[in-house]
C-alpha cells in the first residue's frame, strides 16, 4: 500500500514574521496522500489548514511567511527545494489548486475561454484550437450547458456555483495527480454545496485524482473523504480513516467538534454542545498542549509538554496525553 | 449530472445559455458612457479637434507660416482681406485728417487710397478671407490655430503614451515584485519628482538647443511618474486577489501574471488617469512656450499663440481670444470625457460621490 503514496509531507513548519512575534501557522505537520485518495483537513479558522496547502506549492507570500523546515516529497522529489521553474511546471499541471471564493478567483477582464485555455497551452503544449476544444469538453463534464457558447463569456455572467464548476474544470484540465481544494464550498449556497461536492467526487473518481479537501465543515468531510486530518494550532491532532474517526473520536478536540455538529438522526439533549474558549493565538506558544485551556480532561502534563503523535493502529494517530505510547493498541 | 441546477439536456436552460451574449467589462463601460451626455459631448468635441488638426494640411487654408505684411493685425471677419485693409487704412487717414482739422484728403492721401483700391482689384492675395483675423506678421490665425493644435495635442499624446509605457511597466513591476526592486524603482521616481522641473527643462534646452524634439523629451521625462505610483498602488492591492493566486497556483510566470492578469485590471484606472493627464501635458507645454522655452517660430502651439496674443491683447484681442478659446474648449472636453470614463469604468465611485 505504501508504494501508492504520491505525496508525503514530513514535519512541515511554516512561520510568519509579524510585529507581534513569530506566528507558527504550521508547526510540524506530517501526512501522506495515496493515489486517488481523498484526504480531508478540518480545523477552525487559523488552525493552519490553508497555510499547509499553500506551503506545498510554495505559494506563501514571502516575506512575511517562510517555510522553516520540512519536506514535501512528491514522487520522492522534494517540492520545497525545487527550483522556481521546475515548481511552476508542477503547479497546475500535476498539482492543481482551487480556492475558496469563486467570485474572485476568475479574472473579471478575461473570457472564460482565455482563462481555461491558459494552463492547457502552458503545460500541455496544445495549440489554440485543441486547447479550446478540450476546454469546452471540460466545461461540459463540469455540467455547464451550451458550453460552446458559454465559454466565450465573461466571469460576471456566471453564478457563484457555475464559477466554481468552471474552477473545478480548470483545476482538472491538465489531469493533475493531486487536486487541492481550499474550502471550495464555503462561499456557496447550501444547495449548491452538495452539487459541487458531488461533481468533485464524480470527476476525481473517474480520473483517479487524489484530493486534499480543506474545510471547516465536518459534514463536507463525512460526505466524501477517505481519510481525515484534524488540525489545531498548526498541528495535526488526530488522523485516521473518516469512518473510524467519526465513530470513535479520540482527541478531546475532535470529540468536541463532532458533538457540536447538529444531527438529525440522533435525539440529543436540548442544547447543542460547544467547545468553550477561543482557539489560541499561535504567537510564541509555550511548550504545552495548545488545547489544554479548553480541554475538560486536561492533566498536569498537558501544561508542561507538547504531546507526541501516538499510533493507535488501523492507520489512526492522535496527539494527546490521554493516549500514552502504545496504550491505544488492542 | 445528478441534481445539477442546469441540466445540459434541459432545452429551456440550453436556450437561455445560447441566447446569452458575451458582454465584456469594456462593453459594459461603453454602455454606461453612452448614457452620459456631457462625456459624449466631450468625446464628440475631441473627435472634431482630432479630425480638423489631422486634416489641417489638406484643408483649404493659407499656409500657417506665410507672411503677408500688408495684412497685418486684421480683425476676424467674413469679408475679404482687401476690403478690411482699405477700411482700416481709410479709418486711419480719416483720424489723421480730423487731427489736422482738414475737411478733405490731400492729393497724396487720395493717391495712396486709389493705389490700394487698384491693387485690391488686381492682386488675388487681397481676395483672401481671414475668419479669425491675422497676427502682427499677417499670418492667418485660423491656420496657425489648427497647426498649433497639432503640436499641442501631439504633446499631450506623447506624454500619455510615454506614461502608458514607462509608468505602467515600471509601476506594475515595482508593485508585483515588492521588496528591493520596488524600493529602487520608487526611490528613482521620488528623485525625479524632487528635481525642480523648470530648472531641468531650462538646462535641457540650454544643452540640446530649443527644438520640438527636446520639448517632447522634457514632457515625457516627468509624464510617467504619477501614473507609475498609481499603477503600483493598484497592482499591490490586486496582487493578493484570488485570481492572481489562482494563476500562480496554475503555474503562470510572473511576467504572465503581470501583463495578462494584473494590467488589464488596472487599465480602467490607467485610461481615466491618462485622459485627465492630457490637459496637464498641454498646460505644461503652454507654460513652457509662454516662458519662451517651448516651440520656436514659425512653428506654433496653443501656448505660444497665447503668449504672442497676450502681449497685444488690449489692441488686437482676437489674437489672444482665438487660441485661448480653442485650448479651453479642448481641455474642458477632455475633462468631461475623463470624468465620464471614471464613472463608466468604476460605477461605485458615482454612487459614493
Amino acid at each position: 500500500m505504501d508504494d501508492q503514496v504520491i505525496l508525503r509531507v514530513e514535519d512541515l513548519r511554516t512561520h510568519f514574521d509579524t510585529d507581534e512575534g513569530v506566528v507558527k501557522a504550521v508547526d510540524g505537520v506530517s501526512f501522506a496522500l495515496r493515489r486517488g485518495e481523498t484526504l480531508g483537513v478540518v480545523g477552525e479558522s487559523g488552525s493552519g489548514k490553508s497555510v499547509t496547502s499553500l506551503s506545498l506549492l510554495k505559494l506563501i507570500p514571502s516575506p512575511p511567511g517562510r517555510i522553516v523546515s520540512g519536506r514535501a516529497l512528491f514522487h520522492g522529489q522534494d517540492l520545497l527545494t525545487l527550483p522556481r521553474e521546475a515548481l511552476r511546471a508542477v503547479r497546475g499541471d500535476r498539482i492543481a489548486m482551487i480556492f475558496q471564493d469563486p467570485m474572485t478567483s476568475l479574472n473579471p477582464f478575461l473570457r472564460i475561454s482565455t482563462q481555461m485555455m491558459e494552463p492547457l497551452m502552458l503545460h500541455q503544449g496544445l495549440g489554440r484550437r485543441a486547447a479550446r476544444a478540450r476546454a469546452v469538453e471540460l466545461l461540459q463534464m463540469a455540467g455547464i450547458s451550451a458550453a460552446g457558447q458559454r465559454i466565450d463569456q465573461y466571469p460576471h455572467q456566471f453564478s457563484g456555483g457555475m464559477r466554481q464548476r468552471v474552477m473545478i474544470a480548470m483545476g482538472l484540465s491538465c489531469n493533475p495527480e493531486i487536486l487541492i481544494l481550499d474550502e471550495p464550498t464555503s462561499a456557496l449556497d447550501v444547495t449548491i454545496q452538495a452539487q459541487i461536492l458531488d461533481l468533485v467526487r464524480e470527476l476525481t473518481r473517474s480520473m483517479g485524482t487524489a484530493v486534499i479537501l480543506i474545510t471547516h465543515s465536518l459534514g463536507v468531510v463525512a460526505g466524501i473523504c477517505d481519510t481525515l486530518c484534524v488540525m489545531y494550532a498548526g498541528r495535526i491532532v488526530e488522523r485516521g480513516p473518516t469512518g473510524a474517526v467519526f465513530a470513535a473520536p479520540r482527541h478531546p478536540y475532535t470529540q468536541g467538534l463532532i458533538q457540536s455538529v447538529p444531527r438529525l438522526d440522533r435525539q440529543g439533549p436540548g442544547r447543542l454542545a460547544s467547545i468553550r474558549g477561543q482557539p489560541p493565538l499561535v504567537i510564541d506558544l509555550p511548550e504545552c498542549c495548545p488545547f489544554h485551556p479548553r480541554c475538560d480532561q486536561a492533566m498536569d502534563v498537558c501544561r508542561r509538554c507538547h504531546p507526541p503523535a501516538t499510533g493507535l493502529g488501523g492507520g489512526r494517530e492522535v496527539r494527546c496525553w490521554l493516549y500514552p505510547e502504545g496504550a491505544g493498541h488492542g | 449530472m445528478t441534481g445539477s441546477p442546469i441540466d445540459p439536456q434541459d432545452p429551456l436552460a440550453d436556450a437561455f445559455s445560447r441566447a446569452l451574449r458575451p458582454v465584456s467589462p469594456w462593453a459594459d463601460a461603453w454602455r454606461r458612457l453612452r448614457r452620459n451626455r456631457m462625456a459624449l459631448a466631450g468625446l464628440a468635441v475631441i473627435g472634431l479637434y482630432a479630425l480638423f488638426t489631422l486634416a489641417a494640411p489638406l484643408l483649404p487654408i493659407h499656409p500657417y507660416a506665410e507672411q503677408v505684411v500688408a495684412h497685418e493685425n486684421l480683425p476676424p471677419s467674413l469679408r475679404p482681406a482687401g476690403e478690411l485693409m482699405l477700411a482700416a487704412r481709410t479709418a486711419y487717414l480719416l483720424r489723421f485728417r480730423a487731427a489736422e482739422g482738414r475737411l478733405e484728403f490731400n492729393a497724396e492721401e487720395r493717391q495712396e487710397l486709389a493705389d490700394m483700391a487698384r491693387a485690391i482689384r488686381t492682386d488675388p492675395v487681397h481676395r483672401r478671407h481671414y475668419w479669425l483675423g491675422t497676427d502682427n506678421l499677417g499670418r492667418d490665425m485660423m491656420s496657425r490655430l489648427l497647426f498649433g493644435g497639432r503640436i499641442s495635442i501631439l504633446i499631450g499624446l506623447v506624454g500619455t503614451v510615454t506614461s502608458m509605457f514607462l509608468g505602467v511597466l515600471l509601476g506594475s513591476i515595482a508593485g508585483y515584485a515588492g521588496g528591493t526592486l520596488d524600493n529602487l524603482i520608487m526611490r528613482f521616481v521620488d528623485i525625479l519628482y524632487g528635481l525642480p522641473y523648470m530648472l531641468l527643462v531650462i538646462i535641457m534646452m540650454a544643452l540640446f538647443g530649443r527644438n520640438i524634439l527636446n520639448l517632447f523629451v522634457a514632457v515625457a521625462l516627468i509624464s510617467w511618474l504619477t501614473l507609475c505610483r498609481v499603477v503600483r498602488g493598484q497592482v499591490i492591492s490586486l496582487k493578493h486577489a484570488e485570481f492572481v493566486e489562482a494563476a500562480r497556483a496554475m503555474g503562470a510566470s510572473p511576467a504572465r501574471i503581470i501583463f495578462r492578469h494584473l494590467t488589464p485590471n488596472t487599465l480602467g484606472v490607467i485610461v481615466v488617469f491618462s485622459t485627465l493627464m492630457v490637459p496637464q501635458f498641454i498646460m505644461t507645454e503652454s507654460f513652457l512656450s509662454f516662458l519662451g522655452l517651448g516651440v520656436s517660430a514659425p512653428l506654433a502651439s496653443w501656448g505660444s499663440l497665447v503668449a504672442e496674443g497676450a502681449g497685444v491683447m488690449s489692441i488686437y484681442p482676437w489674437q489672444l481670444l482665438g487660441p485661448a478659446v480653442a485650448m479651453t474648449v479642448f481641455l474642458f472636453a477632455m475633462n468631461f470625457l475623463g470624468d465620464g470614463l471614471r464613472d463608466a469604468l468604476d460605477p461605485q465611485s458615482r454612487r459614493r460621490g
